[in-house]
């Protein structure tokens, strides 16, 4: 009896000694809100009223938490290409499945501030066939882009470039479609402005709230939708991170694990 | 007033000389052939004859009277002293060789009585007078107008300037040296010798003040390969010498560089071997801060030496910076990381080297490893064998505890307190909550942090930072202020900071929040550290300076604004200090040193002090000097005088009320180039005479030398003829005719 009584004595006071260091413990600092997380906003333009996949700009943000070290915005927010908040974040998510109305002056005039400060746009063809051919909202917004950007052009992006190995090692652009091996981009002074996917990386990242995926993913299945979560994780570190994986420093680590027999 | 007589002014020399050659001639007949002559009346033909020939030449030459006041000019003769500073070397162990230099000028003046000498110094540039005579000093009595205090020997100079001078030309010139001259040099030819003497057109004579060498060691001579670099090797080439007898093969060089905080660091050392007492041995040294630098040079001196000045040189060394490395490590990636590695790379004055922490050990990449592009973060690698090569590290949003930094704490502080440069850039993992409190790195912070159990690590309500007064006149955020005005975003929460600490300034604010002594609590704040600096920036929004609307009204400029003057003024930016130091000449020590302060006119009222600590002995306490307030309007420098400074390593700062400082390094030499070869040079005092045609002396000598005559010149002249020319052609026709009569008398024709 007068042991168990030590025990919890001493148990009592263990449990105390922890409860007091806990509360004594400088407390870490709570995020500063999520104003500097990646945000994938939803671009509202040409008529687009909302992401072409409801629940993928959210679970976009929850993939790159979970799997990594980036803050994202739980709860994505929305804006119009001619509200002056347009150029309060770095980044834009547009995608549809329809042609887009022409932009209005306005709008032009937003999204050039935009771009003129080094912001990200992402184009996802959410209507790309299941081979990869554009829908018409994927031609549309490569013209209606053209006009906000005159004098510029796409240019495909191989496995060379930064946002195939921001975190995740990657051979090519995968979505809900596979659609082509490569992303087109509009690159100024080095920096990617606008990518272009012709793979509905949405349409593979959508859950809905009974937690099943919304889309099947063709042709691969479940390890090509892993594939468009990384590229869509990866898409969010390009725009945290800028070309940081490019630094000659990572160069012989990333070469090595290239060769690597199965690797990426 | 001297009075002579003279033929008329008008008759030409050669006139004069043929009238007298005829007369003689006529003489010589008369006496040769007249007097021959046994007829009657020959003596009385040749009297007629000599008085009609005195007649003649009289009337030729029309004598007049001429009387004149004149004096005697001695011929200019200029002697130029040596005023360098080697002339302050002891002499045979005994007085300054500037004393016999000194006796010397007096026994040559005292010999030279009849010339007009005219007494200069010789140095660092044109020859200037100096005192002689009753006002000069005595031989080892220090006087301001014979003190050897020149930097330089420059007799080219000096010469140089005499041929060019408009005043009356010399006739002779007397150089009193040791001959240990930095121009003509050591290897001059005989034709740079007698070009010295040509442009004059006078010979140079010579006396050498000094004939046996000093026992001896010293470092001769320093010479860099090139403009000094940070982190790039520098070879010094570095000449030392023994002489005067001293026994010495080999002489170990050293080199070391002198630090405020703490004793001086050893760069490289050598060995040097000597062959006729000489030797040269080469170092590699890698200055890791730009800016001014003392670097130290000694040679451990052989027993004997009697010159320990030269041992050692003391020389300052700009650095500049080929690109500022910068070490930019962040824990998560954030919009504010993504847009400070883009302002980073955006410079191509920037050679950045990140590393994010892109994966916790809470986080699942669902992937295998190779499938992953992350590498390990090289903690230990970069906070000890890289560090130092790092101009400034940026610590953003960073918590030290799970990635090993925090047992590198300590040597970052150090590398702080060494010159290097810091920013703390707040965040959710930075400061308080990460776990920085109490921790070296919190001392070398501008900002006290609260490491008390359950202390607040941050603000998380939205904040617009206030620009407190210092941040509106400091220059490190002009350019922003000149972009943004008064207006800043609206930042996402703040870290909690406590009280600046002495020497830091807060240049933006809380609006409410406010520190334990109730002060406003600091957002940004930046500080003094060693002899590095810090900088603490307590939000993480600083990237709305570019993506807000403020941001697109500005076109993003002010975010660069920011950053620029942020790592400007770290890293010493003339154009972010509050202040610019610099000496008005090379400090000599033991001698008074003077220091211009340039100034902003904002803080012309200011409270400003310069504080001069002594950079090798730490121990000795600093100096401080209050800088005269100015006027408005005034000029933007102010010149202060320092009391005499022992030799060695200085750093001065400019402290302005209670913010950070200006520094500037400085080296104070007892001899410095000057005394760092002691052996005089009679050789060259010899062949740079023999070359100009001048003679050669020892200050030992009888110094009566070779100078011109003195000149005579009329001050006063009146010419008047003994009789009007007139009466002299008729005195010469009478005297003509008595002739012709004797000469008829005696039946002659």
């Amino acid at each position: 009896m007068k042991r168990s009584w030590s025990v919890l004595v001493v148990s009592s006071l263990v449990a105390t000694a922890i409860a007091v260091l806990i509360v004594l413990l400088p407390r870490p600092a709570q995020a500063f809100g999520d104003v500097g997380a990646f945000d994938p906003r939803v671009l509202l333009v040409g008529g687009v009223n909302g992401a072409a996949r409801t629940s993928a700009p959210a679970r976009w943000s929850w993939e790159l938490v979970q799997r990594t070290s980036a803050p994202g915005r739980l709860k994505p927010t929305q804006v119009r290409a001619d509200d002056p908040s347009v150029v309060d974040a770095p980044f834009l998510f547009l995608s549809g499945e329809n042609g887009l109305a022409p932009f209005t002056p306005q709008e032009i005039s937003g999204l050039r501030k935009f771009f003129a400060l080094g912001g990200i746009l992402l184009v996802d063809d959410a209507g790309v066939s299941d081979v990869g051919a554009p829908s018409a909202f994927g031609r549309s917004a490569r013209e209606q882009i053209a006009r906000v950007l005159p004098d510029t052009s796409p240019i495909a992006l191989g496995p060379d470039h930064v946002v195939f190995k921001t975190f995740y090692l990657l051979r090519r652009a995968e979505g809900r479609v596979a659609g082509p091996k490569t992303l087109e981009a509009i690159v100024r002074g080095g920096q990617v402005q606008v990518l272009f996917s012709s793979h509905d990386i949405g349409g593979a990242l959508a859950r809905g709230a009974t937690g099943a995926w919304e889309n099947p993913v063709v042709p691969g299945g479940d390890v090509q939708r892993e594939r468009a979560i990384r590229l869509a994780v990866n898409i969010a570190m390009y725009t945290l991170c800028s070309n940081y994986k490019d630094d000659q420093v990572h160069a012989p680590f990333l070469m090595r694990r290239r060769a690597l027999p199965g690797g990426p | 007033m001297h009075e002579r007589l003279a033929v008329n002014g008008d008759l030409p020399l050669w006139a004069v000389v043929l009238a007298c050659a005829l007369a003689l001639v006529s003489v010589g007949v008369l006496l040769a052939v007249e007097l021959r002559r046994r007829e009657r009346g020959g003596p009385a033909i040749v009297v007629t004859g000599l008085l009609a020939l005195a007649a003649l030449l009289a009337a030729i030459a029309r004598p007049v009277r001429i009387a004149a006041r004149e004096s005697v000019i001695g011929a200019k003769v200029i002697v130029l002293a040596d005023m360098s500073r080697s002339m302050a070397l002891p002499q045979n162990g005994k007085s300054p060789r500037a004393d016999v230099r000194d006796t010397a000028v007096s026994e040559i003046a005292k010999k030279a009585k009849e010339a007009r000498l005219h007494v200069l110094g010789f140095g660092d540039g044109p020859a200037v007078p100096i005192a002689t005579g009753a006002g000069a000093a005595k031989p080892g009595e220090a006087s301001s107008s014979r003190a050897s205090t020149a930097e330089r020997s420059d007799l080219t100079t000096a010469l140089r300037a005499l041929a060019a001078s408009a005043e009356e030309r010399p006739q002779a010139i007397v150089v009193v040296s040791d001959g240990r001259l930095d121009d003509p040099g050591e290897d001059a030819a005989k034709e740079q010798l007698q070009a010295l003497g040509r442009d004059l057109k006078v010979p140079i004579h010579t006396v050498a003040t000094t004939v046996n060498a000093p026992a001896d060691a010293s470092v001769r001579r320093v010479s860099a390969a090139g403009a000094a670099v940070a982190h790039v090797p520098l070879p010094l080439k570095v000449d030392v010498g023994c002489a005067g007898g001293l026994s010495c093969d080999e002489l170990t060089v050293t080199a070391r560089e002198l630090r405020e905080d703490g004793a001086p660091a050893l760069l490289a050392t050598g060995l040097a071997h000597l062959k006729d007492g000489k030797g040269t041995v080469d170092l590699a040294v890698t200055l890791d801060r730009a800016g001014a630098r003392i670097l130290e040079i000694s040679i451990t001196p052989p027993s004997g030496d009697t010159i320990p000045e030269n041992d050692r040189r003391l020389l300052t060394f700009n650095v500049a910076r080929e690109r500022v490395r910068v070490l930019h490590v962040a824990g998560r990636p954030t919009s504010d990381v993504r847009a400070l590695r883009q302002w980073l790379k955006s410079d191509a004055s920037v050679d950045v080297v990140a590393f994010f922490i892109l994966r916790t050990q809470s986080d699942t990449p669902n992937a295998r490893q190779e499938d992953l592009s992350l590498i390990p973060f090289p903690v230990d690698e970069l906070f000890t064998e890289h560090l130092p090569s790092f101009d400034a590290v940026v610590l953003q949003d960073f918590d030290a505890q799970p990635y090993g930094l925090e047992r590198h704490l300590p040597q970052l502080a150090r590398y702080v307190k060494a010159g290097g440069g810091l920013i703390m850039v707040g965040g959710q993992n930075s400061f308080v909550a990460g776990g920085y409190a109490n921790t070296p790195l919190a001392e070398v912070l501008p900002v006290t942090l609260d490491g008390s159990p359950g202390a607040t690590a941050a603000d998380v309500a939205n904040v617009i930072p206030a620009w407190t007064d210092d941040g509106r006149a400091a220059p490190l955020l002009s350019p922003l202020h000149d972009i943004v005005g008064e207006e800043l975003p609206q930042m996402p929460g703040s870290n909690v900071l406590g009280d600046v600490r002495p020497g830091g300034l807060v240049l933006w604010a809380h609006p409410t929040r406010t520190t334990k002594s109730g002060s406003p609590m600091p957002i940004l704040a930046i500080g003094d550290q060693g002899d590095g600096r810090s900088i603490a920036l307590g939000v993480d929004g600083a990237w709305q300076l570019e993506f807000s609307q403020l941001g697109a009204r500005t076109s993003g400029r002010g975010y660069g604004a920011l950053w620029d003057g942020l790592l400007g003024w770290l890293m010493r930016d003339p154009r972010f200090e509050p202040g610019q130091l610099e000496l008005v000449s090379p400090c000599v020590a033991d001698a008074p040193t003077k220091l211009r302060v340039r100034l902003p006119s904002a803080t012309a009222q200011k409270d400003m002090t310069v504080e001069v600590r002594r950079l090798d002995k730490q121990d000795v306490p600093p100096i401080r000097v209050e800088v005269p307030k100015r006027s408005a309007g005034s000029s933007s420098a102010v010149e202060i005088s320092l009391p005499p400074l022992a030799a060695g390593g200085y750093t001065a700062r400019l402290k302005l009320g209670a913010g950070p400082t200006t520094r500037r390094d400085f080296a104070c030499e007892s001899g410095g180039d000057e005394w760092a070869d002691s052996r005089p040079d009679r050789e060259r005092m010899r062949a740079l005479a023999s070359a100009t045609g001048g003679s050669f002396h020892d200050a030992t000598d009888d110094l009566t030398l070779p100078l011109p005559k003195p000149a005579v010149v009329s001050a006063e002249r009146h010419v008047v003829p003994l009789a009007p020319s007139w009466a002299w052609s008729l005195a010469a026709a009478i005297a003509l005719g008595l002739h012709w009569f004797a000469r008829r008398r005696s039946g002659l024709s």
